[in-house]
């Protein structure tokens, strides 16, 4: 057996609070600002002098905070089809790519996953630029097609390792039986790769719900889009609703993750 | 087939075989990995294109159909079932794939699953089957749409052992009862002699000889088919004198034999004769006899009814195959000769086993 020494307990040691750190990083902003949300100051102010559910009561309110709802209404809608699309164009590269091994679906794959390192401020200027330069007005397609750029690679990593895990001999055995192609991709292909699929599409769904460097450049006076809203609503006014706005996208996304998880284990795929 | 060359690249991986397979019968691909089975039957399966040559079915060149039309049923190594699908399912697959009217789907599969003893286990899926479960399965999926040839692709490779011979022969019946035309791709030579009515050995892209096992093993039509089927004994010598198809060869050993070969020696020629391990006998190291040549006996191992005499003489090794009679004889030196009646195969001294 191996027995502990000194050495090993510090090292023990130094990786916890290596941990512990990370850890509070990581979520104690999370929880400051759903404490503040809570507040019954009218600052934005941590700890908070007492708790109230005013700013919720207000962040809800029709009347006062319209133009917050218009904005949330174009995230979501945005959001919601950002992930249809960038899901379904990654799907089908992913489904390319894998089953292929000659060079160009290298060099595909690679220049899918760009976005991922490409700085969002310099992707969200030149797709503003590229856009005009087509005599483009900004409309919530663009932004769509936009947040699907920066969504893909999510998608296409998730879905590509789903696929990755598909034996090639069932698609053949599939053929062999007489189905068509579009019969072995309803019935065979896109069941055994939909938790990719479903992983990749709440991934490019959260990814695009709280996007600012891109929709800062394609947003315009009619598509408010929320995190831009909340970014405008702090710089002017302070405003505790943006905390409470920010409570429940953390919320939202909580449940989300959750109930994706519950249904196809994310935390596997994302390994994977 | 007829004339069927595939290449990969710079190799050829099937250099213009030219192969039938009879009606209702069993043909196995029998060889080493790599030597072209696999890429042959894929090719018939519709997943590879030939460079050159044809495969006919009924007299029609099926080459230009893709997979699914050419009305071949294939059982993959891995089975391939639909992991998200019941058995029920799986074998429905390729009925619906064909648009058959339901009712009629619901009773073909009952009639498949039911040919191979699985009707109990429909609705499981292939997760919750056991090997030859599953490979069961396979075989009722691909029979159920009615195929004209029935592609096996080493299909009791994942088997365990004790398995493997019981599925040998049911699937062996299943084939005969339904009097499907098959092919079966195998490296393991006990599988293609038990289930097969002919056998092709290929070798390096091209089939060496083609014959009912029986045939194979007793009269091999090359060194290599010689070596690969069965156990052989690789003796050198030289022809000595020539009398129709019989030979007399004196061995580097230090023995005169008689062989028989349909191919042409000349006097003088340099041959190795093929002798398998039960066709020598062991003699005393004092016999006389000018047939048998001396050798060393390095161990005996009792398996079975019969005995493994390991030897060896000169440089090379030689395997003895005799029923077991009382205790072996101790190691040390003996003579060895070929039993009467025996027939041991001539091939030229330069052809590769």
């Amino acid at each position: 057996m191996h027995r502990f020494t000194g050495s090993d307990r510090a090292l023990a040691l130094l990786i916890l609070a290596l941990a512990g750190c990370g850890f509070l990083i990581l979520v104690g902003p999370v929880i400051v600002v759903l404490v503040t949300s809570f507040t019954s100051s009218r600052a934005l102010q941590f700890p908070p002098p007492g708790f109230t559910l005013q700013w919720y009561r207000e962040l809800f309110d029709p009347a006062r905070s319209a133009q917050i709802h218009i904005a949330a209404g174009n995230s979501l809608m945005v959001a919601v089809l950002t992930a249809v699309v960038a899901t379904s164009l990654a799907t089908a590269a992913a489904l390319a790519i894998t089953r292929s091994r000659a060079g160009w679906a290298r060099v595909a794959e690679g220049g899918f996953m760009a976005p991922l390192v490409l700085p969002g401020i310099a992707f969200g200027l030149a797709s503003l630029m590229f856009f005009s330069w087509l005599r483009q007005p900004p409309s919530l397609a663009l932004l769509v097609a936009g947040h699907a750029m920066i969504a893909a690679p999510f998608a296409l990593r998730t879905v590509g390792a789903s696929a990755a895990g598909l034996d090639p001999a069932l698609l053949e055995s599939s053929a062999a039986l007489g189905a068509g192609p579009w019969r072995t991709f309803r019935r065979v292909t896109l069941p055994l790769i939909l938790p990719g699929v479903a992983a990749g599409a709440f991934l490019a769904f959260v990814s695009s719900l709280d996007n600012v460097p891109v929709s800062l450049f394609l947003a315009s006076a009619q598509t408010d889009m929320l995190p831009i809203r909340m970014w405008g609503m702090m710089e002017t006014a302070l405003d505790v609703r943006v905390a409470a706005a920010s409570g429940v996208l953390v919320a939202v996304a909580f449940v989300l993750l959750l109930a994706m998880d519950r249904a196809v284990g994310l935390a596997r795929r994302m390994s994977g | 087939m007829d004339g069927v060359r595939v290449r990969y690249g710079q190799t050829l991986a099937v250099r213009d075989v030219t192969l039938g397979v009879e009606p209702g019968e069993m043909l196995a691909l029998l060889g080493p990995s790599g030597c072209g089975k696999t890429t042959l039957l894929r090719t018939v399966a519709g997943f590879i294109r030939a460079d050159a040559g044809r495969v006919l079915v009924d007299g029609n060149a099926i080459d230009h159909l893709p997979p699914g039309r050419r009305g071949v049923g294939i059982v993959f190594q891995s089975y391939a079932l639909f992991p998200h699908m019941s058995a029920a399912e799986n074998v429905a697959y390729g009925l619906e794939a064909r648009r058959l009217p339901k009712a009629e789907i619901v009773r073909k599969v009952e009639a498949a699953l039911a040919a191979v003893r699985m009707e109990s286990f429909a609705e499981r899926r292939p997760r919750a089957l056991s090997g030859g479960q599953q490979q069961r399965v396979a075989l009722a999926r691909a029979l159920a749409i009615e195929p004209s040839i029935l592609l096996l692709d080493e299909p009791f490779a994942a088997l365990d052992r004790s398995l493997r011979l019981d599925l040998q022969l049911e699937i062996k019946r299943i084939q005969r009862r339904f009097g499907v035309t098959a092919v079966l791709v195998t490296h393991d030579q006990d599988e293609a002699m038990s289930m097969s009515d002919r056998m092709a050995v290929m070798n390096a892209g091209r089939v060496e000889q083609v014959a009912p096992p029986a045939e194979v093993y007793d009269r091999p039509a090359t060194a290599f088919v010689a070596g690969f089927v069965g156990t052989t004994n690789r003796l050198y010598g030289r022809v000595e004198a020539r009398e129709g198809e019989d030979y007399r060869i004196r061995l580097d050993a230090g023995a005169t034999v008689t062989a028989a070969s349909p191919r042409g020696f000349a006097v003088g020629e340099r041959v190795l004769v093929c002798a398998r391990p039960e066709q020598l006998t062991l003699r005393d190291a004092g016999d006389a006899d000018p047939a048998a040549f001396p050798a060393r006996l390095r161990q005996s191992l009792p398996i079975g009814p019969a005995t493994i005499h390991d030897l060896e003489t000169g440089a090379s090794e030689i395997k003895l195959h005799e029923a077991r009679r009382g205790a072996p004889p101790p190691p040390g030196p003996v003579r060895i000769a070929i039993l009467p009646g025996a027939t041991p195969s001539i091939f030229p001294e330069g052809e590769t086993a």
